[in-house]
């Protein structure tokens, strides 16, 4: 269990993290999700003591720089690539095994487990972003931690490295321990994650479980097929609901629910061939719950111009844009 | 505090610089008996020479052994900045102050023990070619050779608080050359210049220029014709360790309030 209680970091006039609070539970992967520049990484670094700043955050009851041994409770992967390009991955986590009583067989043993068995003696400047996140698990596994902290860890992971990782955490979690894990990958986050910490310019916007996530920040529609459409949209509208047009004619339906939208096709005496509804993904939820809380915000391309560079333009967005 | 020190001697002997810096120490301190073995094989071994050969030139001003172990201090804090290594040495040891001492202690270690074989080694070379060593555990040599091992070791801390303060490796190689080479030089160069008088009780505070009084053999005028005034050896050594002392300290406050 994590406890985290009033994390604030202050970069001289900037607020990177303001004032968090929040528990993760034993038992779930729980996602930390944010735009660039949220605080995400600097929330970590302020859990772990790396930072300086205020608030106090708990490992099962313990701050960690009150920890003896810590690795043995606590596994961490901050950065892709914090490894001496000259010592071989096998020699850098012995080194670091030295400092928790950890034998070399667990060295061997983790090793194996992430797939660097046979590459365990080489020199990590050699190994790729995959195979460096790969050796930052088995870091973090060192130690047969109950609770794991992991900043990106499917960095440069390809597919099968994805579906690796999402497994491999997922059985973590499934064995009762804390997997607290940032990622990028929102599609990763559906599939991986239980529960979720979003923050946006360092400041809590949810702290729940995906599902509420989802449900909270979107509105679901519903999609509509009938040969009597346009006859049925004015009903619709007539009964409260927002129509769109879908791009296969498809009408989708806004504020009303599908039990009221199929009673009123069968008050209406309409033939419908499709009556489904459709969720927001993920995505969809991240985007319309941190839209205001981007810090570095992107030009966006213009449709139909040849030069690419040309073809960008300021967004449109507010928020951070003008501060950052 | 056994944790740390693991793990400290773990990190120094899984790095290949380690033992490159050493050899290379001990060899370019051992040429210096070897070329006075050759240049002055026949002759009579006087006590500034068996010191000078002993510590491979260090007395005479080219601590080579010193160089490459301060050099060896400078990575043990400066690479974990460099390479980005110290966020997982600080999650595997979190105590900070526990870290610096243990690297502080095994770093000390290894410099007292390879300055001890590079005199064992400079000895050997001297006895091949003299067949003996006379005074060699006798006043004035041995506190001279004493003094060397003080002065290696303090010249390595020196290096080691460098890397931890300036968070890297270059900036504090630049100072560790800069400093006892061009910087103090050019101070005790200026002191000649009559206008400039007032810097001559200024030069036994030199830090470098005051450690290597340690390894002097007899008077400490170092030579140089200008009454500077200097300490005795061991005041001289205090004034080199003050330094070391007042670098590391400040490094380590740092190292304790800094983020990683």
């Amino acid at each position: 269990m994590i406890t985290a209680k009033g994390l604030y970091k202050r970069y001289r006039k900037t607020v990177a993290v303001d004032h968090l609070s929040f528990d993760v539970r034993p038992g779930v992967v729980t996602g930390f999700l944010g735009p660039n520049g949220s605080g995400k990484s600097t929330t970590m670094r302020l859990m772990l003591g790396l930072d300086h700043g205020e608030g106090q955050t708990l490992f099962d009851g313990e701050a960690f720089t009150d920890i003896r041994r810590p690795m043995n409770k606590v596994g961490t992967l901050l950065e892709a690539k914090p490894f001496h390009p000259t010592r071989s991955a096998r020699n850098h986590l012995r080194m670091l095994a030295s400092a928790n009583g950890i034998g070399d067989e667990r060295v061997d043993e983790v090793m194996d487990l992430v797939g660097l068995g046979s590459v365990k003696r080489k020199k990590p400047k050699g190994y790729s972003l995959g195979m460096a996140q790969r050796l930052g698990l088995a870091q973090a596994l060192l130690g047969d931690p109950g609770i794991l902290l992991l900043d990106e860890p499917t960095n440069g992971l390809d597919p099968h490295g994805i579906h690796w990782m999402r497994d491999m955490l997922k059985h973590l979690a499934s064995e009762g321990r804390t997997i607290f894990v940032s990622s990028h990958l929102l599609s990763e986050m559906q599939l991986m994650a239980d529960e979720l910490v979003v923050i946006g310019r360092g400041t809590m916007i949810f702290n729940g479980d995906v599902d509420q996530f989802v449900r909270e920040f979107t509105q679901s529609t519903v999609i509509v097929r009938s040969p009597s459409a346009a006859g049925f949209a004015s009903a619709l509208e007539g009964a409260g609901a927002v129509v769109a047009k879908g791009a296969d004619g498809e009408l989708v339906v806004s504020g009303m629910e599908i039990g009221a939208v199929g009673h009123l096709a069968f008050t209406a005496n309409v033939e419908l061939s499709e009556l489904s509804t459709r969720s927001a993904s993920l995505e969809e939820a991240f985007m319309s719950a941190t839209g205001a809380s981007e810090e570095f915000i992107a030009a966006e391309p213009l449709a139909g111009n040849a030069d690419p560079a040309a073809a960008l333009t300021p967004a449109s967005k507010t928020g951070g844009a003008d501060n950052a | 505090m056994l944790d740390a020190l693991r793990y400290e001697w773990t990190r120094l002997t899984t790095l290949r610089s380690t033992y490159w810096l050493i050899g290379i120490g001990l060899l370019c301190a051992a040429a210096i008996p070897v070329i006075l073995g050759f240049a002055a094989g026949d002759e009579t071994l006087f006590p500034e020479i068996i010191a000078v050969a002993i510590n491979g030139g260090a007395s005479f001003g080219i601590p080579f052994l010193a160089v490459f172990m301060a050099v060896i201090g400078i990575f043990a804090t400066g690479h974990e900045y460099r390479h980005g290594t110290i966020q997982p040495t600080l999650t595997a040891l979190p105590q900070r102050s526990r870290l610096i001492l243990a690297k502080i202690l095994v770093v000390s270690a290894a410099t007292v023990a390879v300055t001890f074989v590079s005199m064992a080694v400079n000895a050997g070379v001297l006895m091949i070619f003299f067949g003996e060593i006379p005074g060699l555990f006798d006043d004035p040599v041995r506190p001279a050779l004493v003094g060397y091992v003080v002065y290696a070791l303090i010249y390595t801390l020196t290096g080691l608080g460098l890397g931890l303060l300036f968070r890297g490796v270059p900036s504090a190689l630049v100072v560790i050359f800069l400093a006892p080479l061009i910087i103090e030089n050019v101070i005790v160069g200026l002191t000649m210049v009559p206008a400039l008088d007032w810097l001559v009780p200024v030069v036994k505070f030199l830090p470098f220029t005051a450690g290597s009084l340690l390894m002097t053999v007899g008077s400490t005028d170092m030579g140089m014709g200008t009454d500077f005034g200097f300490f005795d050896r061991w005041g001289s050594g205090g004034v080199f360790a003050a330094f070391a002392a007042l670098i590391v300290s400040a490094a380590w406050i740092l190292f304790k309030k800094r983020d990683a």
